[in-house]
């Protein structure tokens, strides 16, 4: 921040903003008494965990809350205007005029059906008055296009959202997002749906759109490792209040609150000193030999499908009692890998041998007796449980297919919904009744209950908060622990993979590229695939990540780029 | 991934379609050979029944006369070496070929089908959508309680109840027919003649299909309204008119088209009970008519191309949805 910064007045400035929420809710207000500002040339945070109130925020600046909620108290300034009070017209001239905003999932953010270059050209068209010609507009899209990196910007403005990759979309929102030269961007969670390294390269660009605008930025978040990289002050909410404000140092460095200190903990980190060498036993529990898989996509009638190669001979080893992370980007490979394990996907070619027998040769009784003993947590723990089902009797239904009593089957049901940190009365509630973190224990509750000997876990807390993230990890090391399981950890997280796992596989397009222990891997990796990923880790300067620590001593860099 | 212009996709797919449709259309007449031969009753029976004497020697000439004392799969190979050179028989009853009779028959049953269909669609997806965009407004609330009635009421009823109401006691609209007979009418008065004709019996006709739009498009709109794209329309500063026509309506057409063109087919058989209400001309009267009659060439024909009419609604809509949904014409989604 530079003097001349300090002295421009405001882009945003919110003051004593309070939203009131439709009676009946959990709480009265989604945001009580909230104050912070955002200066030209200037990234402030938003930071909290799901139900903070950071997005109504974000929409309470544009007047974008949904009919229920409304204003109860305070005022938002955007560019010296208060949007509440604006007549039609002038809001709309200020949406996309004065402050543009850009959000999460960039596919569903943007019309299906109408090409990209279009959907730009129109954010152009309401806006400059007067009316620039077809031939200008033309112009400042492909301009716009080259500006956020897109590459032959001729043939993409011509494309459909559904052609583009997740990081393309997010670059054709920040395109059209800059189109009028916006003094405020609100980026609500930019980056959450992308891989580490599209991540990195997103949080990069709007960092250098700032810079060379002097636009102010409200990044809202729930990644401590994105507010390190490109915050210059932070503002954390805790159930629609702050808890703390201030420069990303004194947050970072010496938060004031218990919260802050909470959720800075919870990003999960390496803990490689404490990486236990498991005594392996001489013979895997789980081998799986030269595993290969092309999926086929048809297209038109002329066309040849295109093949994407989701396996191309992986082989692994897995020990009774270890954890074996899984970490690539989308599309690597990595979630189909488990589910061939489990024979949810039959494999092209290869072998996966557990406990001695060939999996991939079992057929009916055989097969079915070997899936017991592996089970599979997975992403979504809203998609999967079936709601219409009673929590007990999805996690006493495995059991009792193989035999066990109902009355047994549920008396287990109870005993590890205890297990896994919930009530035995949750055994006769319906999934819709209990939080993501709790479903997912649920989801854990279910898989253990088969007594499995392997566990896959498929990004099974991607989708939590950070603070029970870190809680359903240690979970599972305490059951790991506890039972011997062998896991198979699949994430696209390395922080999370740093965390937990003894070895580590890295895929990249169905291929090992990097295969060793968790320290090795972190310290001294060896394929530059692998050090672009750890590169891309949000954070790590600041949280210190193994093979990247700065100079002993030195400050971190709080810019990624400056 | 690299797009094949959309047009030379849909040219391509529209052939292969076409080839589909030769193979489809055999078999159908295959099948509604057999579905009419497994019905009780044969054409001999019938005539020789209205002819006053149920005599043996006249059923087995009448049988003999017209092939059909012959076995069923010799009847059968006849006939579909027919249907293939586009000879639809000839109908003993009414002594005439089985194609004149249709093609006679036909534009009167196009006329009254298509206009129901298209003002069905048109005025069910635009009340649809007001009401969408209006929901829990009272104007909403009007609208589906008026689109629910529609669709609850019996077609047959709804056009009984027109013609009491309009013809019978009013006196405005003529009962029935296609045209005033015996009169002489200079072109443009004939047309508002079968225009005055129409109104009723496309009313009753679309009533239903109006309705059934009108829901669809509403919560059809009401879905897109919440997506996330509409959340950046509008923070991208557009009006709201321009939200719903650049953004929405096209959205929300999609699964309207796929439903109105499965259920243009039904459409046509719903014409056979409108015709036979307000007497119109037209392929539903037709097959009424040959059904009491057991004309069995008459009602073939009619199948097969009320079948043929079906089929090319369906490739029809696979086309106007593919230009709709850019998504469907590389068949990734």
């Amino acid at each position: 921040m530079s003097d001349t910064v300090q002295a421009k007045a405001p882009v945003l400035s919110v003051e004593g903003l309070s939203i009131a929420l439709p009676e009946g809710g959990d709480r009265p207000f989604a945001v009580e008494n909230v104050s912070f500002e955002v200066k030209p040339n200037e990234v402030v945070c938003l930071v909290g965990e799901s139900g903070s109130g950071k997005s109504m925020i974000a929409h309470a600046v544009l007047s974008l809350l949904p009919k229920s909620v409304n204003i109860a108290a305070g005022a938002v300034t955007v560019a010296g205007q208060n949007p509440a009070k604006l007549d039609r017209q002038a809001l709309r001239r200020l949406r996309g005029g004065e402050a543009a905003m850009i959000f999460q999932e960039p596919l569903s953010s943007l019309n299906p059906l109408k090409r990209v270059g279009r959907q730009i050209e129109e954010m152009i068209l309401t806006h400059q008055k007067p009316m620039p010609s077809a031939i200008e507009v033309h112009e400042r899209v492909q301009q716009l296009l080259t500006q956020v990196g897109l590459p032959n910007p001729k043939l993409l403005e011509k494309s459909y959202p559904f052609e583009l990759s997740g990081g393309q979309r997010q670059r054709v929102m920040i395109a059209m997002a800059m189109a009028n030269r916006p003094a405020l961007l609100i980026a609500d969670e930019p980056t959450t749906a992308l891989d580490v390294t599209t991540q990195r390269q997103i949080l990069r660009l709007i960092d250098d759109l700032r810079r060379d605008r002097g636009m102010g930025v409200l990044l809202i978040t729930h990644d401590f490792g994105v507010v390190a990289d490109v915050a210059d002050r932070v503002v954390v909410l805790r159930h629609g209040k702050v808890v703390e404000q201030g420069t990303v140092e004194e947050v970072l460095r010496n938060p004031k609150a218990e919260y802050t200190r909470e959720l800075i903990d919870a990003v999960p980190k390496a803990r490689l000193d404490e990486i236990r060498r498991t005594a392996v036993h001489p013979t895997p529990l789980l081998e799986v030999i030269g595993l290969e898989k092309t999926f086929r996509v048809k297209r038109g009638l002329l066309q040849p499908p295109r093949e994407v190669v989701a396996a191309d001979g992986i082989s692994l080893t897995l020990h009774e009692g270890e954890t074996l992370a899984v970490v690539g980007e989308s599309g690597s490979g990595k979630s189909t890998l488990g589910r061939m394990i489990m024979r949810l996907t039959e494999p092209d070619g290869g072998a996966i041998r557990f406990n001695g027998q060939d999996l991939r040769r079992l057929r009916g009784e055989a097969l079915r007796q070997a899936r017991k003993q592996l089970q599979i947590v997975f992403q979504d723990p809203f998609a999967s449980l079936d709601p219409r089902q009673k929590v007990g009797d999805a996690i006493a239904r495995g059991p009792m297919a193989f035999g066990t009593s109902r009355t047994e089957a549920m008396e287990l049901a109870r005993k590890l919904l205890v297990r896994v940190g919930l009530n035995a009365v949750a055994a006769d509630r319906y999934p819709h009744e209990f939080s993501g973190g709790q479903r997912q224990r649920i989801c854990i509750a279910r898989a253990l209950a088969l007594k499995p000997r392997v566990l896959i876990a498929d990004e099974a807390v991607s989708a939590l908060d950070v603070s029970v993230q870190a809680q359903v990890l240690a979970l599972l090391a305490e059951l790991r622990q506890e039972m011997k399981l062998a896991m198979i950890f699949i994430t696209h997280d390395l922080r999370i993979a740093a965390e937990i796992a003894d070895r580590v596989i890295v895929l990249q397009k169905g291929r090992i590229v990097e295969e060793g222990a968790t320290a090795d891997v972190f310290t001294a990796p060896q394929a530059a695939y692998t050090r672009d990923l750890l590169d891309a880790i949000p954070g790590r300067d600041f949280f210190d990540q193994p093979g990247f620590a700065s100079v002993t001593g030195a400050l971190p860099t709080a810019r990624m780029s400056s | 991934m690299i797009r094949l212009g959309s047009a030379a996709t849909i040219g391509l797919m529209a052939l292969s379609r076409i080839a589909q449709l030769v193979a489809v259309i055999l078999v159908i007449a295959t099948f509604n050979f057999v579905l009419v031969q497994a019905a009780p009753g044969d054409p001999a029976q019938v005539m020789a029944g209205q002819s006053g004497a149920s005599d043996p020697k006249l059923l087995e000439d009448l049988r003999r006369e017209y092939g059909l004392d012959k076995p069923y799969a010799v009847q059968l190979a006849s006939y579909l070496g027919r249907v293939v050179r586009l000879d639809l028989g000839y109908s003993y009853r009414q002594r005439r070929p089985v194609v004149d009779l249709i093609l006679e028959r036909l534009p009167a049953t196009l006329l009254l089908t298509v206009t129901a269909f298209c003002l069905a669609l048109l005025i069910g997806t635009t009340l649809g959508a007001l009401a969408g965009l209006a929901a829990g407004s009272v104007l909403d609330t009007v609208f589906t309680v008026l689109s629910l009635v529609l669709y609850a009421t019996p077609v047959f009823w709804l056009g009984l109840m027109l013609v009491l109401v309009f013809s019978v006691t009013l006196g405005w609209l003529p009962p029935f027919g296609y045209e005033t007979i015996n009169v002489k009418l200079a072109p443009l008065e004939h047309a508002l003649d079968i225009a005055k004709h129409m109104i009723m019996p496309v009313t009753s006709l679309a009533a239903i299909y109006l309705a059934i739009y009108a829901r669809l498009m509403r919560s059809s709109i009401i879905e897109v309204a919440q997506q996330d794209f509409i959340k950046t329309a509008r923070a991208k500063g557009l009006s709201g008119p321009s939200i719903v026509v650049g953004h929405m309506l096209r959205n929300a057409l999609v699964p309207v088209v796929t439903v109105a063109g499965m259920q243009a087919g039904a459409l046509v058989g719903g014409a056979v009970v409108i015709e036979t209400v307000f007497a119109w001309p037209g392929l539903g009267r037709l097959t009424f008519d040959a059904l009491l009659q057991r004309d069995y060439p008459v009602l073939l024909g009619i199948f097969l191309i009320l079948s043929i009419v079906v089929i090319v609604l369906n490739l029809l809509t696979d086309l106007i949805y593919r230009l709709i949904d850019p998504r469907m014409t590389t068949g990734a989604a």
